[in-house]
């Protein structure tokens, strides 16, 4: 059983690997990348100082090929696809406090020093530039000759960080590490998928039974309507109806507008925060969990009927059970066992449907985050948000056996 | 579970009723697919949700015909032509170039100092006015999904069962660009559907022989496929999809492919599955002991045993396309924007949504609809191959 599960963690380190090269190359190899980007506001910029005159000339000519060259270097443009992606991961090293050198034959400044090139072109290294006996050996001297045939000489010290350290690098859009971004929008998005969670567990298993019980009684039909609605229409769509509905406007005016609080939030006492927030949160955690609600209502009203004909449950209604052991005793602990085991999916499902319930409902959850990167070209958010949903999908398969091996102690993996 | 196996053994010796029993005779028994046929008539909701989605999308291919802004038949100065049909014709692809350009400017219907398309809904009005041998025949309703504020009468965000400032009735009012909504949401369905149904064919064909493939000869092939195809149904699918449409502005047949990309994975685990177990089993065993050809065992034999799963499956995948369109165009990733598409609707509805009530709901009851009736063909298609007598979704 422990085998089973090392070796399972360990087959997500192939899957992982797989993903990410996926979405990075897709990302990396497309055009109109954040160089470009760049190069268009600069672009935009000069033509607009100039009064829009001559604008049009060739971009080559109008912007220096060493301003090029650092641009090129900032989003390391000047290495290789896979270099990138290893640098990306954290198995290459990472330039940084980079130097360009204007004179081989000055000192110039490095961090709270002051360092001086020795040795021949082509093979300097960096020393103290007050005491020359000193190399500097953290500093890494780079030569390459430019396109317009200037030498450029940078220095720069190289540091092993990624994603495997945790360093997901800076948002272009945001200015700030994308690590912490994603942290402070997680927690809003998780408050609806852990309240829905824990809504759709409780209601479905009641809600299943009943319908079990019930089976083709108009009960039954009626929530199996409701059931295929939830199953059928995406989440964000019913979010949508909901919020026609009952958003304000044009019907009722029982909820907000969308948003996680209100914009006087901040002057509330605690009783009408929580009632802020609660008013917020009902109609996202309906459009974020419908979808996995359905589909388990249903799992557990057909666990109960196929568990409901089994002899066991004849015998234990023939020991004279009353009805309630049998049902909430006997036949449960059976059919727990496949709803038990989506939990990983259902997690999962959660939040892939992220991006749109907080678009539909302008929640500044990581759903729109990532949504917003694709479009401002955000390449660190997209690449953080990709790899966090694969871990959760890795991880959700795992957990779900493990609680599935929990339940059921009859399943022994191997 | 005895009585489950009931309604499965009872069949075939047992004609349904006694009517047919008396006409046919009572040897001849039904092959497992009627069997399956008759069974799904039975179920009423599915059966009815599978003739009214089929009628709607029969019908819905001659939409040009019922819901457009070009008139069907114009007879002017003793020559008739049709519009309509010309412009359908020439927008399929491919052949559509042999007919010329798509559209009869308004001089040549005699509407004065309109070198651009004809408006046939003005031009109606002044045929009546000169009550001369010139007439015209609208379609039932005269609107087009794509004609916008630019054409005289379509005055944005009117609501459903107004009238706009030319006195025209509007069923379900104009979107903020002045298109008819009831157009632009019925032009939408066969939008949808044709989308759904052409990627989940393609979906098919790619997935049914790999799978197939994959579960017969297994080995080296197979081992590697799968971590392929776990990679993929790990990855955040839409997510991936809206990042590529981000970057190439996909038209519907792009789309498609986009979405085939990773569509074919679910067809091809089923089939795989089916595949796997069907070889172990002893009809297999004794093909091949009789030295009937490998090409032969998979499409004779094991083919036809192994098709359930995707069949019943099918439904699911058609509501997972649409599902799909409709949530990228929502986004503004999906088809180029002058296409009628639900999504698209939906976006505006979103933007509008304190003001213009009909902007969501219309797209969003037809959406819910068709949804709704495809699970419904699904369940009975469901039930009617599964031999258990309650029904499941998974």
């Amino acid at each position: 059983m422990t085998q089973y599960f090392i070796r399972r963690l360990l087959l997500t380190i192939p899957t992982f690997i797989g993903c990410t090269i996926i979405v990075f190359f897709i990302v990396q190899l497309a055009p109109g990348g954040p160089l470009e980007q760049q190069l268009m506001a600069l672009k935009m910029g000069a033509g607009n100082e100039r009064g829009g005159g001559n604008a049009r000339g060739e971009g080559g000519a109008m912007i220096p090929e060493s301003t090029m060259e650092s641009l090129r270097e900032y989003y390391q443009l000047d290495r290789s696809t896979p270099a990138r992606y290893m640098i990306w991961l954290g198995l290459f090293p990472r330039p940084i406090n980079p130097v360009v050198v204007k004179d081989v034959n000055e000192p110039f400044r490095i961090g709270e020093k002051q360092g001086r090139l020795e040795g021949a072109p082509g093979n300097y290294h960096v020393v103290n530039a007050s005491n020359s006996s000193q190399t500097l050996d953290d500093w890494t001297v780079e030569e390459k000759i430019l396109k317009d045939g200037t030498k450029r000489v940078r220095v720069y010290q190289k540091e092993f960080s990624g994603i495997l350290t945790g360093n997901f690098g800076d948002s272009s859009e945001y200015r700030e590490p994308v690590g912490g971004l994603i942290v402070d929008r997680m927690n809003v998005s998780l408050q609806f998928g852990l309240i829905g969670l824990i809504l759709s567990y409780t209601v479905c298993v009641y809600l299943g039974i009943q319908k079990a019980l019930k089976h083709g009684s108009p009960f039954d039909v009626v929530s199996s309507v409701l059931v295929f609605i939830g199953y059928s229409v995406p989440g964000w769509a019913l979010g949508l109806l909901l919020l026609v509905l009952l958003g304000g406007g044009s019907f009722w005016d029982v909820f907000p507008l969308g948003s996680f609080q209100s914009r006087d939030y901040e002057t509330l006492d605690f009783m009408g925060k929580l009632w802020d927030r609660a008013a917020h949160a009902v109609l996202p955690t309906i459009a974020y969990t419908i979808a996995g609600f359905a589909s388990l209502t249903v799992l557990m009203k057909n666990s109960i009927l196929e568990n409901i004909s089994q002899d066991y449950v004849r015998t234990a209604f023939a020991k004279g059970l009353r009805e309630r052991r049998v049902i909430w005793v006997h036949t449960l602990r059976n059919s727990i066992i496949p709803i038990a085991s989506r939990i990983g999916f259902i997690v999962a499902a959660f939040i892939t449907g992220s991006y749109f319930v907080e678009w539909v409902f302008n929640i500044d959850g990581i759903g729109k985050l990532s949504y917003q990167a694709i479009l401002s070209r955000d390449y660190n958010i997209v690449f953080a948000f990709t790899v966090i949903t694969v871990l959760i999908q890795l991880f959700g398969a795992i957990v779900s056996d493990f609680v599935l091996a929990l339940v059921d102690p009859r399943i022994r993996f191997k | 579970m005895a009585t489950d196996q009931r309604s499965t053994t009872a069949t075939p010796s047992q004609p349904p009723n006694g009517n047919e029993a008396a006409v046919a005779p009572p040897k001849k028994s039904l092959t497992i697919n009627q069997r399956r046929w008759r069974k799904f008539k039975g179920l009423k909701r599915g059966y009815y949700s599978f003739l009214i989605l089929v009628t709607a999308y029969i019908l819905s291919l001659f939409l040009p015909l019922l819901v457009n802004n070009k008139a069907i038949i114009v007879h002017y100065n003793g020559e008739t032509y049709f519009p309509a049909a010309k412009s359908f014709f020439v927008n399929i692809p491919a052949i559509g170039s042999i007919f010329g350009s798509d559209f009869y400017s308004g001089e040549s219907f005699g509407q004065v100092g309109n070198s651009g398309e004809a408006v046939y809904r003005k031009l109606q009005l002044q045929y009546e006015r000169e009550g001369g041998s010139n007439y015209l025949l609208m379609p039932l309703y005269k609107f087009g999904p794509i004609e916008d504020i630019s054409v005289d009468g379509n005055d944005p965000l009117k609501a459903p069962f107004d009238s706009d400032s030319q006195g025209q009735f509007r069923l379900l009012g104009t979107d903020d660009r002045g298109r008819d909504v009831f157009a632009r949401m019925v032009y939408g369905f066969t939008v949808s559907i044709s989308f759904a149904l052409i990627m989940v064919l393609i979906d098919y064909i790619i997935g049914v022989p790999i799978g197939g493939m994959l579960g017969y000869f297994g080995g080296w092939f197979d081992i590697i496929m799968q971590r392929i195809i776990e990679i993929w149904s790990t990855l955040p699918i839409l997510f991936i999809v809206i990042i590529i449409a981000s970057l190439i502005r996909p038209d519907f047949w792009m789309l498609i492919l986009i979405l085939s990309l990773v569509g074919w994975i679910g067809p091809t685990v089923l089939m795989r599955a089916e595949f796997y177990r069907e070889k172990a089993k002893d009809y297999v065993a004794a093909a091949i002991s009789i030295g009937v050809p490998t090409r032969k065992i998979i499409l004779k034999h094991i083919l036809p045993n192994s098709l359930v799963p995707i069949i019943t499956f099918f439904p699911f995948t058609v509501v997972g396309g649409i599902t799909a369109l409709v949530s990228l165009d929502f986004l503004g990733f999906g088809l180029p924007p002058p296409t009628p598409s639900w999504g698209q609707m939906l976006g505006v509805g979103l933007s509008n949504i304190t003001s213009s009530w009909w902007l969501v709901m219309v797209p969003l009851s037809a959406m819910f609809s068709t949804l709704l009736l495809t699970v419904f063909i699904g369940e009975g298609i469901r039930e009617a191959f599964d031999p258990k007598v309650f029904s499941r979704l998974r």
